[in-house]
């Protein structure tokens, strides 16, 4: 590394003028990622034509402070409405939303701020020091090694479901059934679409995550209000019951540290995912601990394990793209055609050719990632308000942005219908203790899985001989059986087929 | 366990429905390949009516040892209905946001909730609903220019 | 009136930027326009298409807003662009692959004939791209080299499957063809050999520079000029082509003013250095302007040669 380019490189993130661009995309994203019902894909369309009229370096950093912006601000809402705005704060709900209403929604924003500047900036480092002579690496995943994680994922994630077994996987089983809906990617020919062009790329995963979590959450809390309509504004004193303690966020750490992993791995692995991400990282956070039966009830280490892991996984999804030039999910690959409008080709060559622009970059993320610690720090303060506002007042507003979101977006009424049938079976779903977790990580792998895994049968030619060669893939072959054997084993261990109970019968 | 029982049912229509209609017609067909479209799906629906059965089978069990009947549940009517009213609501939002705008009729949508939901001071009314809109046009108009949406 | 004002000085300083001297037959367009991107933000199209707005915005003197409506490689957006009535105000920039191949195997909603075809801007680049670390280099490498070893193919759509079954059954290949749900998924297939050769539809430009993919052929009609010395499979024999144009695509008769107006901006947007720098340089499209008459036969003779291929 040459020490010229740096210095010259983190002159020019702490200009003025890249304050300015890095600080508005952060706000941009944050502010777009805190309202319910609009996501990346639309701060994305407001950024871009932005970008035109920025120097190449300020219109990257931009839009890396938006990614990240908006990975925030979607936690924000995930911990006080328990409404996310992306499936991979999802898992942020679990245990965000029961400490916010416990009273302390300042602790639960405050965790996931931490874990989520700490997980980014830990991750950032990773890339600009470690990771890109290592990009590589990620070419050794081949179709087996992918598969074998996928279900391994999904069978570890279907573990997590706190409520019945049998329910959490007939939720997964309608999941990967849904998933395969959309063009068989072998034939091309329309799979289970009756017919409508809007279902050939498959259900619209957007209107598909903000029906499931979003807009159904806003169902039930208004069939809850009449009954519980006087009880359910949080009273917010500025005791020191909502205060964070040093103690108390120095168990998160571990949480943290084991997110951070788990989200740069999966970033670094191209075509995982910030939710396969997220949902790993509290996986293994719950199975870590020592007091497993806190998390779902308002554990911090919950929301410090999704968030960290949230947020690693946008600086680790650029260790491909600078390495290789492979984008390893969605919002690198948006990096691409930012790149390409100002007239770079991002790969390899980037840090042969214009390290310094490199480099300029990597310093943005850093100053991006402590931007977004005192935006969010501010932010906190104002958004907790939030839980004052009854929530007769939220639910139709929040409805309407779900509404407006998908309309932004250009899924038309198609798109809406969509939204609101999944809103059903979300608040189905929720009212009956079938796990939402389960079906919605389940439809979000299945396709991923299928064309993996086909790609590996055929590259084979049906020899499973091929995998003496793969140690990885077994591994994680290895991992999937001992996590079904646990599966199988608690289910005998409870000596019930359906245990947990009806809470509401 | 009543619920189970019913919604044990309804997983076992929905995996037998596919199975017997959505696959054979919908699914497609492809002999050359190891894995054909079909798989996948039938997979997933032997799953749920493996677990629907399943749980079906603990609910019936359950519902003989406590010597109830499922049909015999006393519906609360009035609980039914505040749980439907706002799907049928924002069903008929939808059908409102073919005919006009978003923006246009956003508004109302947003103040007649407010209103069923029990909101009845006026200037919350109007501010709630005129300020979201107001965020969404300059949102479509001026941000992302993409219109009036 | 102010409005009117300030339109008639825009499009003013437009000619005079742009330095045209014929002046604008008619008042069209009076309001904004609106331009579909069949796909997500961020993709070829859409960096084209925007840049595209941009430059006709310059032109028209009228804001031109770019929508994204994806799915399913276009077809939603022409299945909603048949059914408008804008009379021009609602036009879109893409491909025509969802009108000359979908159709064929998917039961769409729209036909050729539901479009008018006003200008084609840029030309697709299809290729057959194999790794740099392959011991072959040129489509006749691969097939060499397929008649004494079994060889693997990642594929993108029901198309150049097609084309690549007939070209090993005519050379006695034994191939197995691996499916990959997009470009994104080719890339590292080919980068780390887990196939052999794959179908690009013009992601090696952002590979191709570092040297580690290499392009053996070209599916399109005539040679890249990013690629000179890259014969297309036409040339070497087989008659087989994937013809792509970017276009900008209206529903069937529109006004006659605004068919003009939109033509016109099309080739004034041909020549800009802002468009020809962002599609050439940056996506390695080569930007071309191709008339209404002669893309109105090019989409209908495509379309027929198609039918040909996947019929067997």
């Amino acid at each position: 590394m040459n020490m010229d380019f740096v210095a010259g490189a983190i002159g020019e993130a702490l200009s003025l003028r890249s304050f300015i661009g890095i600080g508005g995309g952060v706000l941009l994203g944050y502010i777009i990622g805190v309202i319910p019902g609009l996501n990346r894909s639309v701060a994305i369309a407001i950024a871009i034509p932005l970008t035109f009229y920025m120097s190449p370096f300020i219109a990257i950093s931009f839009l890396i402070g938006l990614s990240k912006g908006t990975a925030a601000g979607s936690a924000v809402s995930a911990i006080l409405l328990n409404a996310p705005g992306e499936a991979s704060s999802a898992a942020t709900c679990l245990d965000g939303y029961p400490l916010a209403r416990q009273g302390r929604p300042k602790t639960a924003l405050k965790v996931g701020l931490f874990a989520s500047v700490m997980g980014d900036i830990l991750a950032t480092t990773i890339l600009i020091f470690v990771a890109i002579p290592f990009a590589r690496v990620a070419l050794m995943f081949g179709p087996y090694e992918m598969a074998a994680i996928l279900a391994f994922a999904l069978v570890f994630i279907a573990g997590l479901s706190s409520g019945s077994l049998f329910k959490g996987l007939a939720a997964g089983g309608l999941g990967i059934f849904l998933g395969t809906i959309g063009l068989d990617a072998q034939t091309g020919l329309p799979r289970m679409t009756f017919g409508y062009t809007e279902l050939m790329d498959g259900m619209p995963l957007i209107a598909v995550a903000i029906g499931t979590l979003a807009l159904s959450e806003m169902f039930v809390q208004s069939e809850r209000l009449r009954y519980e309509r006087d009880s359910m504004s949080v009273k917010l004193d500025n005791s020191d019951k909502d205060k964070l303690s040093w103690k108390e966020f120095r168990r998160t750490i571990p949480s943290i540290l084991r997110g951070t992993g788990v989200g740069t791995v999966v970033g670094a692995l191209p075509g995982l995912g910030p939710s396969v991400g997220s949902f790993m990282s509290y996986g293994m956070a719950k199975k870590a601990s020592k007091t497993p039966e806190r998390f779902g009830q308002g554990a911090p280490e919950g929301i410090a394990a999704s968030e960290s892991a949230d947020n690693a996984v946008i600086p680790a999804a650029l260790i491909p793209l600078f390495g290789l030039g492979i984008p390893g999910n969605v919002s690198a690959a948006l990096l691409v055609g930012a790149f390409a409008i100002h007239g770079i080709t991002v790969g390899p060559l980037l840090l042969r050719d214009e390290p310094e622009l490199l480099y300029s970059i990597f310093a943005g993320m850093i100053v991006a990632s402590l931007i977004m610690l005192v935006l969010g720090w501010f932010g906190l303060r104002i958004f907790a308000q939030i839980t004052r506002v009854p929530p007769h007042i939220v639910i139709p507003i929040v409805i309407f942005f779900c509404l407006a979101g998908i309309m932004l977006q250009g899924y038309g009424p198609f798109g809406l219908i969509i939204l609101v049938a999944f809103a059903l079976l979300g608040f189905v779903m929720k009212r009956y203790d079938y796990s939402f977790v389960t079906f919605l990580v389940a439809f979000i792998i299945t396709p991923m899985l299928e064309l993996n895994l086909r790609q590996s049968i055929i590259l084979s030619r049906g020899d499973p001989m091929v995998l003496m060669n793969r140690p990885i893939a077994v591994f994680f072959i290895v991992c999937t059986i001992i996590a079904l054997f646990m599966l199988a084993w608690r289910t005998v261990k409870k000596g019930k087929p359906v245990a947990g109970g009806d809470p509401a019968a | 366990m009543r619920q189970n029982f019913w919604t044990g049912l309804a997983v076992n229509a929905f995996a037998l429905l596919a199975l017997n209609w959505i696959i054979p017609n919908y699914a497609g067909v492809n002999p050359m390949a190891q894995m054909p479209p079909d798989l996948v799906p039938r997979i997933a629906s032997w799953i749920m009516l493996t677990c629907g059965t399943i749980i079906v089978a603990g609910a019936i069990k359950d519902l003989i040892k406590a010597r109830a009947l499922p049909v015999t549940a006393d519906i609360d009517w009035p609980a039914v209905g505040w749980m439907v009213w706002p799907f049928a609501y924002v069903f008929l939002a939808i059908y409102l946001l073919t005919q006009f705008k978003i923006t246009h009729v956003g508004g109302p949508i947003i103040a007649v909730m407010l209103f069923l939901l029990g909101e009845r001071r006026w200037y919350m009314i109007l501010g709630c609903s005129v300020v979201p809109v107001a965020l969404l046009y300059v949102l479509s108009v001026y941000l992302m220019r993409v219109g009036v949406v | 009136m102010n409005k009117k004002l300030i339109t008639t000085t825009l499009s003013t300083l437009a000619i005079a930027v742009g330095g045209i001297t014929a002046a604008q037959a008619s008042d069209w367009p009076e309001r904004p326009l609106t331009m579909v991107i069949g796909f997500n933000p961020g993709g070829s199209t859409d960096i084209q298409g925007r840049v595209l707005a941009n430059v006709m915005e310059d032109y028209l003197g009228q804001p031109v807003n770019v929508v994204n409506q994806p799915g399913a490689g276009s077809a939603v957006a022409f299945t909603r662009l048949a059914n408008n009535t804008d009379e021009g105000y609602t036009f879109l920039f893409g491909g025509t692959t969802a009108l000359t191949f979908t159709p064929i195997i998917s039961d769409v909603d729209y036909e050729i004939d539901d479009f008018e075809y006003l200008a084609a801007l840029a030309v697709g680049q299809n290729a057959i791209v194999t790794s740099a670390e392959q011991p072959f280099e040129t489509f006749d490498d691969i097939i060499e080299y397929g008649r004494d070893n079994p060889m693997t193919y990642a594929q993108q759509t029901a198309l150049d499957q097609a084309i690549i079954e007939n070209v090993a059954e005519e050379e006695g290949l034994d191939l197995s063809i691996v499916p990959t749900g997009g470009g994104g998924g080719m890339a590292p297939l080919v980068l780390g050999k887990e196939v052999d050769f794959a179908y690009s539809g013009g992601t090696h430009a952002q590979y191709t520079p570092s040297g580690e993919m290499v392009v053996a052929a070209f599916l399109s009609a005539e040679r890249s000029p990013f690629y000179p010395d890259v014969p297309t499979l036409m040339e070497l024999g087989y008659d087989y082509s994937i013809e792509d144009y970017r276009t900008i695509i209206v529903p069937e008769g529109i006004p006659d003013e605004a068919r003009e107006a939109l033509i016109s901006a099309a080739e004034y947007a041909s020549e800009s250095e802002r468009f020809r720098e962002t599609t050439e340089d940056n996506t390695f499209f080569p930007v071309v302007f191709i008339g209404q008459d002669e893309m109105e036969d090019s989409v209908r003779r495509i379309r027929a040669a198609t039918e040909e291929v996947m019929g067997d």
